[in-house]
């Protein structure tokens, strides 16, 4: 009973635009699964394919050993989390959330106990009578998860829950997700565009990409172990290098890096002498010191110049330049010392880090160097968010 | 096409039937048989002749024709014109004052229209009457003589059409300023402009849906008047209307009747069904319901 | 910047423009002479003719019929075309929407005289029924217009929901879309039932010998009757008017 949902093969087109291009995935009982990608990817396709909403073109889709493709929405053990929450305006809280019930037929006596259960559980039983527009929003989410929780589904479907909450309610109703599938143990199968809401709360994430699944895998492997340049730019920052194998040793062997310097890489993939291999470097594996460090031999070490910095607090951003690469890097301030020599504008600086913490990618695409953020977005980024908008 | 696109075709076919089907049997073949009578000639008994002919057609020419056609196309754009100039002023006016009032002023504006039509322009007779009270304060004041007549002139005809259609080019005109951004016209005087400038390089083409609107729902209805040129207007009055009713009721030549509704129907039929369809194909572009 | 008073001088000129003339008629109502140049002391005359009238009382039962009628069969049809306009956006309904908005614009004197010249070739006997058909093809078109106006804020995701929650198609129109759309629907049918009540020109072109509605036996009055007698009925279809909105205002109220 592992893979309890399973997408075989779907593909689907709108008007001759393929949405969807034969994607497999299996998400398992009880889990998390998030379906992450940018807006356009699919994602939320393949949720109302798995409601019933959509039918695929091609593709079947197994729920529990039972074969649902075609199926209407009504037949199906599925509920689903509308992103505006689609309550129904006529209908009060406490009806809303009896409709499923209602529908199944189920005496009213029982209804109403099974409705106060759910009603507490999101903390509204004062608002039963009320109409859906007297609610806040994120007591409008609330009743929509509960009116699909209480038809007891197979699986709750949840496209983008939180994309119309703003950023405090979000971190709160993100914590009280994670308690309500901790409580009713139901598998969720999550839409979002939000790589910290998909890390935060997945046990398994399916990264999508115009309609091809480019990578499943838990948080951890997704973000330390991307297997392709998009999931690696798409999902926290990264720095990508391309280079050839000059000599391939265990466990670690030599890439030369044109306009940048040779480089010592841990072989986590099958490589041989005179390959092209591409790395991915997230920020903050790099060092930055004004002094060279003295190092063992399996760390790499770089000479460059800053060109710009911002600081967040937290940490500081700094973007090196080593000849043609402009790198980003981060540095934490776990100490501080008054005394300590800033790093600053122009000064020249050595990057260290170690060869277990560059990345080679399976699949490389040129393109997915626009979703890595250049330090004037950044800034533009920060004055943004500054100014209250969070999105 | 797939099976599933085959089963949303039946169900939309299925809806759309009945409503469409009504409106082709009792809309579109009466329209177009009007214009077919055009070409048919009268029986002296008041019914219709049996052969195909130019003649009625021929007939317009009578020269009493171009000048009823004239006069029923200048009252229409003065009219429109007026409705539109005092529309815009008050519509203004209204959608800058509180909401609560503005729902208030707007009531007492859509009231007298639930008032019977002919009613309506019946007071106007009264008001105008050459023994009524108005005629009798003018003539106390000097402004008009005893022996002057305020009905049965086109003037009179133009005063109640602006009566009659004034709230549907006010509303639409409201509707539109409702939503206009003001601080749009406060950026304009901040970037120099004075109140009458701002008004019109800034307000007015923000409010031209509105205007558009405004102008369709007046002068259409106005080219057609029957009823207020019958009441308030005299033979000097006359517009295309009366000369419709008249050749079928009273002179019973249907065919002529034809002949001059067709002229009036493509005079209207053609701009609205462009204007309609540029207006569907601009929907549908601008964000398709992805249903 | 001081705002001009412009506008609002305006507004108040159209608001005494649009009252005058029913002041006037009000007044008039009550006033003993004819055609009241004068004031000739206060009479309740010509409401005891008028109630004293018997076809007035023909024409209004005419007129009921017809508007009760033609409201309940417009209102079925304008919701379906709502329904398939918001629905589908295919060619089909491009056609659709062309056929639905026409009749708005086109001149009630066009539609009367192609009416006529319809029933006419049928050979159909003018009458209620003529009547009855041409008011559901006019009414349709603004039943549609308005339901679709309800529909243009309808999300379609509450529909999706509520198949979603195990609702049959049928079962999510009824319970979810149909109360959604209920205040346009029924918004929609008040209009047609004014616009049917208020109707002149087209019924005076489809009516019959003895078909006459109220309008059709208000405008004889003006003609022959006398004005007196009509200024009475003005003010007591006014106050009717006012009741009607008035009460079914409330009803909206109560459901919403």
């Amino acid at each position: 009973m592992d893979d309890f949902l399973i997408f075989d093969g779907i593909s689907k087109s709108f008007s001759n635009h393929k949405v969807l291009d034969n994607v497999s995935l299996t998400v398992k009982k009880g889990e998390i699964f998030s379906l992450l990608g940018p807006s356009g990817c699919g994602k939320t396709t393949l949720l109302r394919i798995c409601a019933g909403l959509e039918e695929p073109d091609s593709g079947r889709i197994i729920l529990n050993g039972e074969d649902i493709t075609d199926l209407s929405p009504n037949k199906r053990q599925v509920n689903t989390v509308f992103q505006n929450y689609a309550l129904f305006p006529n209908l009060s809280v406490f009806d809303n959330i009896a409709f499923g019930l209602r529908i199944s037929g189920m005496k009213e006596s029982g209804i109403k106990d099974e409705v106060y259960k759910y009603l507490e559980m999101i903390q509204l039983t004062d608002h039963a009578r009320k109409k859906p527009d007297k609610l806040s929003g994120g007591q409008k989410q609330r009743v929509a998860i509960a009116r699909a929780l209480i038809n007891k589904p197979k699986i709750l479907l949840l496209d983008e829950p939180l994309a119309a909450l703003d950023l405090k309610l979000r971190q709160r109703m993100l914590v009280d997700l994670d308690n309500i599938h901790d409580e009713v143990g139901i598998t969720f199968l999550y839409v979002t565009h939000d790589q910290s809401e998909a890390m935060s709360l997945s046990d398994n994430i399916a990264v999508l990409n115009e309609g091809l699944v480019e990578q499943v895998g838990t948080p951890t492997q997704i973000y330390e172990a991307p297997r392709t340049s998009f999931v690696a730019a798409f999902i926290g920052d990264t720095n990508f290098f391309e280079g050839d194998v000059i000599e391939v040793n265990e466990p670690y062997s030599t890439l030369h890096i044109e306009d940048f310097t040779d480089v010592l890489v841990y072989n986590d993939k099958k490589i041989r002498k005179g390959d092209r291999v591409y790395l991915s470097i997230r920020p903050e594996k790099f060092t930055v010191t004004l002094q060279k460090p003295q190092l063992p031999e399996s760390y790499n070490i770089v000479k460059g110049k800053v060109e710009e910095i911002i600081y967040l607090g937290y940490h500081t951003k700094y973007w090196v330049r080593v000849n043609e690469y402009l790198i980003e890097t981060k540095r934490l301030h776990d100490r501080y010392m008054l005394d300590e020599k800033m790093i600053t504008w122009g000064d020249e600086v050595w990057l260290s880090w170690h060869a277990d913490y560059c990345y080679m990618l399976e699949q490389y695409n040129m393109e997915d160097e626009a979703l890595l953020t250049l330090p004037d977005e950044e800034i533009m980024a920060e004055i943004e968010s500054e100014s209250g908008e969070d999105e | 096409m797939s099976l599933q696109g085959l089963k949303k075709r039946k169900s939309e076919v299925l809806i759309s039937v009945s409503p469409m089907g009504w409106l082709f049997i009792f809309f579109v073949i009466p329209t177009f048989l009007v214009i077919a009578m055009a070409f048919r000639s009268a029986d002296p008994y008041g019914g219709i002749g049996e052969q195909w002919t130019l003649n009625t057609l021929k007939d317009l020419r009578n020269p009493n024709y171009p000048l009823i056609i004239w006069r029923t196309v200048w009252l229409s754009i003065i009219s429109t014109a007026i409705c539109i100039l005092t529309a815009i002023p008050a519509a203004y006016y209204i959608s800058r004052i509180k909401k609560k009032y503005q729902d208030i002023i707007l009531l007492f504006i859509i009231v007298p229209f639930w008032i019977n039509f002919l009613i309506r322009i019946f007071a106007w007779k009264v008001f105008l009457h050459p023994e009524g009270m108005f005629k009798q304060l003018l003539v106390t004041l000097h402004i008009s003589g005893p022996d002057s007549l305020l009905l049965y002139r086109p003037e009179a005809v133009l005063v109640v059409i602006v009566y009659s259609y004034l709230p549907f080019a006010l509303l639409p005109i409201y509707a539109s300023a409702e939503k206009f951004d003001f601080h749009l016209m406060e950026a304009a005087y901040d970037l120099g402009a004075g109140r009458l400038q701002a008004f019109i390089r800034v307000f007015i083409p923000g409010i031209r849906q509105g205007l558009l609107t405004a102008i369709i729902v007046v002068f259409i209805p106005a080219l057609g008047s029957y009823v207020i040129p019958d009441i308030v207007g005299g033979p000097s009055a006359e517009m295309i209307g009366n000369k419709i009713a008249q050749r079928t009721f009273i002179d019973r030549n249907l065919p002529h009747a034809s002949a001059l509704s067709a002229i009036l129907a493509f005079a209207v039929i053609i701009p609205s069904a462009l204007a309609l369809t540029r207006r569907f194909f601009k929907e549908k572009n601008s964000g398709s319901l992805g249903i | 910047m001081k705002r001009s008073r412009f506008p609002f001088y305006m507004t108040i000129a159209i608001l005494v423009f649009f009252y005058l003339p029913i002041v006037i008629v009000f007044t008039q109502s009550f006033n003993a002479s004819r055609f009241g140049g004068t004031w000739k002391g206060f009479t309740f005359d010509w409401y005891f003719k008028l109630f004293s009238d018997k076809n007035i009382w023909h024409a209004f039962s005419n007129t009921l019929i017809i508007a009760f009628s033609s409201t309940a069969v417009s209102v079925v049809l304008g919701t379906l075309s709502a329904f398939a306009l918001y629905k589908y956006k295919t060619k089909l309904q491009i056609t659709h929407n062309i056929l639905v908005y026409l009749p708005l614009v086109m001149p009630d004197i066009l539609m009367g005289i192609s009416l006529l010249l319809f029933f006419v070739s049928l050979k159909l006997e003018l009458g209620l029924f003529t009547i009855l058909l041409a008011h559901i093809t006019f009414s349709i078109s603004y039943v549609a217009m308005v339901v679709l106006g309800r529909f243009q804020d309808f999300d379609y995701s509450i529909f999706e929901a509520a198949l979603d929650l195990g609702a049959t198609w049928w079962t999510a129109v009824k319970k979810i879309m149909i109360p959604y759309l209920m205040p346009g629907i029924a918004a929609g049918g008040l209009l047609a039932f004014t616009l049917s009540l208020d109707d002149f020109v087209i019924t005076f072109f489809v009516s019959g010998p003895d078909s006459t509605t109220l309008p059709l036996y208000i405008y004889s009055m003006m003609r022959h009757g006398s004005p007196s007698v009509i200024n009475a009925l003005s003010v007591i279809m006014v106050l009717f008017t006012f009741v009607v909105v008035f009460i079914s205002k409330k009803l909206l109220e109560v459901k919403e």
